[in-house]
This record gives C-alpha cells, structure tokens and sequence, in this order.
C-alpha cells in the first residue's frame, strides 16, 4: 500500500516507547521533558537544511517492504517512479517513462524509458532497471509484500531495449499510468538474497534516481537525505533535507517556534490556532486526502469460510447498523472534535478527488435522526428493558466495543459522543483504547472500530480492501482486506472499474462501488480531515502544495513540496521563544513537578526509615 | 474510669476506646501541620462528596457542553472550558471523586495485600517467611511505577485495572513494616500466655497481632494514599486509564493531546497538576502526624 496509510499517522509502539521514558513518576515532570527534548538538537552544517518534524517509525527503508506513510514518503523522494501525478490536478505525468501508449486490445503497455536518469553511483537508470523491478516482484513473493496489487495482473514483463519497457498484461488494468512502484538499481538489489528481511539500511547513501539521495538513518531519531544533483527535472534547492523525530506533538511545535524544525504536520486545531498568530510562521489549513470512518465488524472470516473472531451479533442486522449511524450528528463531530478543520463525511472517496467522489442522494442519505433510530430498532425488535437498555435477540442487553487508536485523541475523543448518542438508544458502548489495535483487528475481536485511510489520485487500492479476495486466506493468515468486508455486489463493480480505461464510465463505477458500501452500511465515513500543518517562513521561502491551490505539503502524492522548497535568504536563527504563557505554564508545571517530587521522596524516605516497636 | 462498680466487659472496652481516640485526637492537634493537612483533606472530601449536587454527571457530557472549546477563563467558566467545551471547573471538581477514589482503594488494597503477606511472614517465620519475603524483596526492588505501566497495559482500559496496577505494586512496603512488628510483638509474653492457654495461630494472629500492627497500618494507609493518587495521575497522564472517566490525570493527558502547551493555555494544565499536588500534600501531612502520635520514637518536632 504504497498509496494508502491506515490512520493513526502516528505509529503507536514507538510512540508509547517514549512515552514510557518520560515516566518519571511525577506527572508534571513530564510536561518538563517536552521541551527538553526539544533542545536536544544536532548541529547545523553549512548551508540550507530543511528540517521536518514526524513521529511515525519507518517500517522498512526497502521498497518491497515499506507501507508507512513516512517510508513511502522517503522513497518518492529516494527513487522514480516510472509516473508522477501533476501537482495542479494530479493527471498523470512523465516520471522515469517519458511517453507509454497501450495496445489496442489495452493489454500491451510499452514505456519509454528516459535517457537522462542517472543513478547516484553514477550508472544510468535503464529499461533493465524497471523490468528487473517488475520481475522480482512477479516472482518473489516476498518482494510483493507492499506493492503486490499492481503486479498481481502483470503477464510478462520485459525491456527489449534500455530504453523500452513492455508490459503484458492478463487482463486490462486502469491503474497502468498510475502504477506506485519504486523503480530500484538492478546491479544493487540483484545482491539481496532474503527480500522479507532485507531493509536497505545498512549502506549509505543509498543508490537512487530520485530528487534526494538517502544519507543516512537512525531509527527514530533521523532520516537525512542530500539533493540528487544530477536530478533530470532539476535538484532541490535546499542543501539538506533532515526527518528528524519528535513523538510528541507539543514538543514539535515547540521546535518549530524555536527554530529548531522547519515544518511540522498533523497539528491540533489548538496548536494550529496558537501558532497562527506567530511571526514567521504559516499555518497550511488545506482539504485532507483522507477520510475517518466507523467501521463495523459485518463477521470476520476467511477465504474458505471459516468465520472466526467475536464480533457483536446484533451488528449483522442491517437496521441495527442503521439505525445506529442515524444516531451518529456528523456535522457535531466535525464542529466539536475537528473544531471544524475538516469537512462531513458522506461517501468513501474524499471531495478533493472530485472525479471519483459520491455522495448519498436525500433518500438514500442517514441523517442525524435519533428519533428514527429510535423507530428502527423498535421496529426490529430491538425493545427496551424496564432500565432502558436495548435488549439483543437473545434477550441480553445490547453492549459494543469499538476498537480506538490510544495515539489518536480525535478517536478518543469522537468515542465520546457515541458513548452519549448510542447510551441515549440504550445501546452501551466500551472504549477499547490501544496502543496497536491491528492484533484485535486482524483477529476479528471488535464490534466497530475507528478507521481511516489516505486516498491516492486512483482509487483502485482504497476499494480493493473491501474486496472478497483480500480475505485471509485462513483465519491464521492476515489479508489486505480493511474490515473483512465480502460483498458480492461491490466485488462485481471493482473488477469492471479495474477493466474500464474510459474515464467517465469508470469513475461511475466507481460512484456505484462507493453507493454500495454506504448501503451496507459497513463503513461509515464520519469525516474528511484537513491537513493541518505549519512551517516557518523565514527558512522556506516558498514552498508548493499539492493541488496547488489549497493543497497539503505533508503526504503528498509526489514529491513536490521537498523538492520545489526554497530556503529563505537570509536565515536568521532562532524565533521569537515561546509565548509569555508559555513560560508560565512551564514555571507552573515545574512547581507542581518540584512540589510533588518533595512529597515523593519525603514519603519515600520516612516510610523506609521507619522501624517501629 | 472508676465510677459504677458493675460495668460490663463490653462497655468496658468501648469507654477504654473512646478514651484512646480522645488521648489520640489530643496528642494530634498538638501538630499543626497534621491539622492542615486534615482540613485540606476534609474540604477536598466534602467538594468531592457533594459533587453531584454542585455540578452533576452532567458535567462530563460533551454532548450538552455548555461553552465554546478551548475558552479562556470568564465569568461562566472560571477555568474557562476544554476542547468540548465543558467547563473545567466542573470537571476538575467531578475529576476529584476518581482520583480519591482510585486513591483510597489502591492504597487500602496495597496495605491490605501488605498486611497478610506480613503478619504471616512474621507469625509463621521459617523457611516460609524466607520464600515470602524474597518475593516482597523481589517486589522491593522493581521500579514500581514500571511494573504498573505493565499491568495497566496488557489489562483493559478501566478504573478497577488502575486501582489493581497500584495495589499490587506498591504492598513491599508495608508488609516489611507489619513483618517486623508482628515478630516484635510476638516475642511478648503475654503471646507466650495466650499460647499456653490453647491459642491457636487464627487467634495469635487476629486477636493479638492485627490490633497491635493495626495503628502501623493506619499511618501506612493515610500516607500511600498519596503515592496512590500520584500514580494514578501518572498513569492517566500516560494514556493508560479509563479514557472515558474523567480525573485529573486524565485532565492533563486530554490538556495535552488538544495540544495546551504549545497554545499556552495554563488554565487547562495547571489547576489539575496543583489539584493532585495539594490532595497528595494534605494526606501526606495526615499521615506524618498519625504516625509521630502513634509512634512517640520519632519525636514531637514533626
């Protein structure tokens, strides 16, 4: 899943892991750490180094392994791909492969490669190069792991010359100019034996063709990349370009103030308004490509049938999935818990990706309508007991678990408005907060869960999850489905869209495809979230969203924002500090720190000095 | 004590009591700081008790929040409101109930747990107190806060989780305590006597044992209910409570998630940081004046 990544951006293990060093047993002396840690920054070389704020671990730095919105990020920076999407609308453009026309019959694609990529070490990229790419992952299945889905339909693929690369297909595929596969070094990767455990970080720099070159990495400090020089469409300006790690979002922007990072992305709406006001910084509050939903488990099971997990039963009753959405107020959640940076959710598809997306027509719509969810659950035989608790079909009170990211405090946070709306139907709600929710998640232990993906310029990979092939193929295998979705109906639709080269046909398989899964109502997407990011204007002078207009710099489908930045001239060191408040909150948390440390240990000391009588 | 010559053993026994409470009462108020720690305590008990009647449960639904989010404080709200709008004030009131609550049970579980492993240790001794107390040592010296991060995460997200996490990591303490007195008073002779006279081991331990350890592990409970009501707030604070109840640890973990401290917004962080520091002062200077009352070794400055 190049294109996509499963929400929390943040990736949890790692999180916590600090989280846990900064228990120090004294609560306040934690909210001392942040900033603490935000001083510890290395030294500057010489010139212009653009540094950016993440948090989310890297998964693997190897292209066949990496799903992660981070790593994926550093490979379109690290290595070509054979196209690009255009920053304005996100048509596809040249990348490695200057022109590629198909067959007639649609099942013959010829590239042609470009003369002027080079490798770092030096060596042209060639036709041999992308074919090598292909093949390994065609026949390796390991070497599939992140990018299988583009390849799974490829029949043969070859380069009769440096210059042209030919790719046979079984059947037609609509994502042929859209194909997200890193395009490695043959006479590098040809040495890796074992493709599950090779993570391509034990050399640097690494030998790409991309705008940067990676040079260097330590996990979870840094990823440190210096701009391709040779780069065909023109090196990046900046002389250095640093991913430096803080698992705190505070202590980030406590950076960004300072000076310390130049760009920091998945702001809270507090933080982006706090930062608003600050000289020398922008604050980029842009349509988001993802979309937050609710999905509901609808009985996990795997491809030969065996139904496994604990989901809740009364969930497989369509009216009560019903009438529990009609219970859900969007437009509360979006004013209230993304203080209305983001937009309401209606199909899967986000309104930015205008050629795909789909909304409810006024019939078919679940409005904020508790009152009907009331009648529907009557109607269902879903009755209330004398304490005013839904009663299941089997006579037990209705109780739900939904699965919620510990990391992400809007899951938290929307849980709590469903505890209140779906308590007021008499339907009980638990929290499951986690750390690392995909071991429920793939086991099928939940009722519903909170879940969310970024969206690619082709939807292809977002609707392939909700696919019956994506099943596990046992209930001990894990599959690349979302939410075990299996639905004959929507199963049809994506294989004809996967077949439609026509545009407008294809995109209203698509709008059927996305009408489908509403109806199910298996996924409820609640919202479209913004983009909230900020970064400091005096050391980037401009810098290029992606669309353009109104656009996000973190994430995008290309490389356009690190690679279009421009360091401001004159770089003038640190900011203005932190904000007046800022100080007394810090003075504050240290008495309190200070106060509860001399309570601590006071009462540590008596109680082992102790000896009585 | 030497009016009516017919008095029952019973009545006996109750007046002798009262007469150690008053005697105890007495020698506590000669503490000052003992007094203020035991009024802080009271105002706290009585803001906490009476909770439902000032703010109600309704304080914690973000549904019919009241105020718009993250306001500074006003008239309305004094504290101004969270990221839900709910008034702080309100919550930081409701929030104390979990926290004494949490408080008061992981500490009794914690001395309880302490208690038995000690008296037993201590009555029985041999090889069995060897295996028992190398198991409290075992205890002793486990980062207790570690430990409980570990209980709280692989067990589900609920008060009850918090309140196990506490007591079962903090006992090593006082069962050391209890183990060393139960030996000290079972090498009196009247434990000798009550041994002669067909005592059994229930009886040593419950009838003679327990009532002298007892004063130890009132002054034990009054001072780990502080340490408690700290590990609860960091174990909140750490994203490892009831996400769903609210508490001050709790308060400081969603304070910080809405990003307050990058925004500057001290009206969110520090009433709930100063709230536990003050509950945890106040049973801390309780417990300290207990336990120099009941204890006149550690002398009269204290």
């Amino acid at each position: 899943m190049v294109m996509v990544t499963k929400v929390p951006p943040r990736p949890a293990p790692a999180r916590r892991a600090l989280r846990l060093l900064l228990a120090t047993g004294v609560t306040a002396t934690s909210l001392l750490a942040v900033p603490a840690t935000a001083q510890a920054e290395d030294e500057k070389s010489g010139g212009s180094t653009l540094t950016v704020a993440v948090s989310q671990s890297v998964d693997s730095l190897s292209p066949f392994l990496a799903q992660k919105l981070v790593s994926t990020s550093v490979h379109r920076l690290a290595y070509e791909y054979l196209t690009n999407y255009d920053v304005k609308d996100a048509h596809p453009i040249p990348g490695l492969a200057t022109e590629w026309k198909a067959s007639p019959d649609k099942l013959t694609w010829t590239y042609t490669i470009r003369e002027d990529s080079f490798w770092s070490d030096g060596r042209q990229a060639t036709a041999e190069d992308a074919a090598w790419t292909f093949n390994k992952m065609m026949t390796d299945p390991d070497a599939a792991t992140a990018n299988g889905s583009f390849t799974a339909n490829f029949r043969k693929v070859s380069a009769p010359d440096p210059r042209t690369l030919v790719i046979e297909l079984k059947q037609p595929q609509a994502t042929m100019t859209a194909l997200d596969v890193p395009i490695v070094p043959k006479h590098v990767w040809e040495k890796v034996t074992d493709f599950s455990k090779f993570n391509n970080d034990q050399r640097f720099p690494i030998v790409g063709n991309g705008p940067f070159v990676i040079t260097d990495f330590k996990v979870d400090q840094y990823i440190k990349l210096k701009p391709n020089k040779r780069f065909w469409r023109g090196a990046p300006k900046f002389d250095e370009l640093v991913f430096k790690y803080y698992k705190d979002g505070d202590a980030a922007v406590a950076a960004l103030q300072k000076g310390e990072v130049s760009f920091v992305p998945n702001l809270t709406p507090a933080q982006a308004n706090a930062l608003k006001t600050q000289k020398n910084i922008r604050v980029n509050d842009a349509p988001g490509r993802r979309f937050y939903a609710l999905a509901a488990n609808p009985g996990a099971r795997a491809k030969d049938g065996t139904a496994f997990g604990n989901g809740h039963k009364a969930l497989l009753d369509p009216e009560v999935r019903k009438a529990l959405f009609l219970a859900v107020d969007r437009t509360t959640l979006v004013r209230k818990v993304f203080q209305d940076h983001a937009v309401e959710g209606e199909g899967y598809i986000p309104p930015r990706f205008s050629s795909y997306f789909w909304k409810p027509a006024a019939e078919q719509k679940r409005s904020y309508d508790p009152a009907r969810a009331e009648r529907i659950l009557d109607a269902a035989g879903y009755r209330k007991n004398a304490e005013g608790r839904r009663l299941g079909k089997d006579g037990k009170p209705i109780d739900l678990r939904i699965l919620c990211h510990a990391t992400d405090p809007n899951d938290k946070a929307s849980a709590k408005y469903l505890q209140e709306w779906w308590g007021r139907l008499g339907i009980g709600l638990k929290v499951d907060c986690l750390d690392s929710v995909s071991d429920p998640w793939g086991k099928g232990d939940y009722d519903l869960a909170f879940d969310g993906w970024s969206v690619n310029p082709d939807p292809d990979y977002v609707l392939s999850i909700h696919t019956c092939g994506t099943l596990p193929a046992t209930p001990k295998d894990t599959g690349a489905t979302d939410n075990f979705i299996c639905d004959r109906q929507f199963d049809s639709l994506y294989a004809r869209q996967a077949v439609e080269y026509d545009a407008a046909t294809r995109s209203d398989l698509v709008r059927q495809m996305q009408s489908r899964l509403y109806d199910t109502g298996y996924m409820n997407v609640l919202a479209y979230p913004n983009a909230l990011e900020a970064y400091r204007t005096d050391q980037i002078a401009s810098i290029t969203t992606m669309p353009e207009a109104a656009g996000n710099l973190w994430g995008q489908d290309g490389y356009w924002s690190w690679w279009s930045a421009v360091p401001a001239a004159a770089s003038s060191d640190g900011g203005s500090g932190g904000s007046s408040t800022g100080v007394i909150v810090t003075i504050g948390a240290a008495a309190v720190a200070v106060l509860g440390l001399v309570v601590f240990l006071g009462l540590r000391r008596r109680s082992t000095a102790d000896d009585r009588e | 004590m030497t009016s009516e010559p017919y008095v029952t053993a019973a009545a006996l026994a109750r007046r002798r009591r009262r007469a150690s409470l008053a005697r105890f009462w007495h020698r506590y108020r000669a503490h000052r700081a003992g007094l203020w720690g035991l009024a802080g305590l009271t105002l706290i008990g009585l803001v906490a008790l009476t909770a439902p009647l000032t703010v109600g449960a309704d304080v914690q639904s973000v549904t019919n929040a009241p105020g718009t989010a993250l306001a500074s404080p006003s008239a309305e709200f004094p504290l101004g409101t969270d990221q839900f709008g709910r008034s702080l004030l309100g919550l930081l009131i409701w929030g104390a109930r979990i926290s004494l609550l949490v408080g008061l049970l992981a500490a009794s579980l914690s001395v309880a747990i302490g208690t038995l492993v000690g008296i037993l240790a201590g009555h029985y001794g041999g090889w069995f107190s060897t295996v028992v107390m190398r198991v409290t040592d075992w205890f002793l010296v486990m980062p207790a806060l570690v430990l409980a991060i570990v209980l709280a995460t692989v067990m589900s997200r609920s008060v009850w989780t918090v309140v196990l996490a506490i007591g079962v990591t903090s006992w090593p303490t006082t069962a050391r305590l209890v183990r060393a007195q139960t030996i000290a008073v079972e090498s009196r002779p009247y434990i000798e006597r009550a041994t002669a006279l067909g005592g059994g081991d229930g009886h040593v331990m419950t009838r003679h044992v327990l009532p002298n350890v007892m004063p130890l592990v009132l002054a034990q409970t009054t001072l780990g209910i502080s340490t408690a009501i700290l590990t609860e707030a960091t174990l909140a604070f750490l994203g490892l409570g009831d996400p769903t109840v609210v508490s001050w640890g709790g308060m400081l973990q969603d304070a910080r998630e809405a990003g307050a401290v990058s925004s500057g917004h001290w009206w969110y962080l520090a009433p709930p940081g100063i709230a536990i520091a003050l509950v945890a002062l106040a049973f801390t200077l309780c417990g300290r004046a207990v336990e120099s009352v009941l204890n006149p070794k550690l002398g009269v400055g204290r």
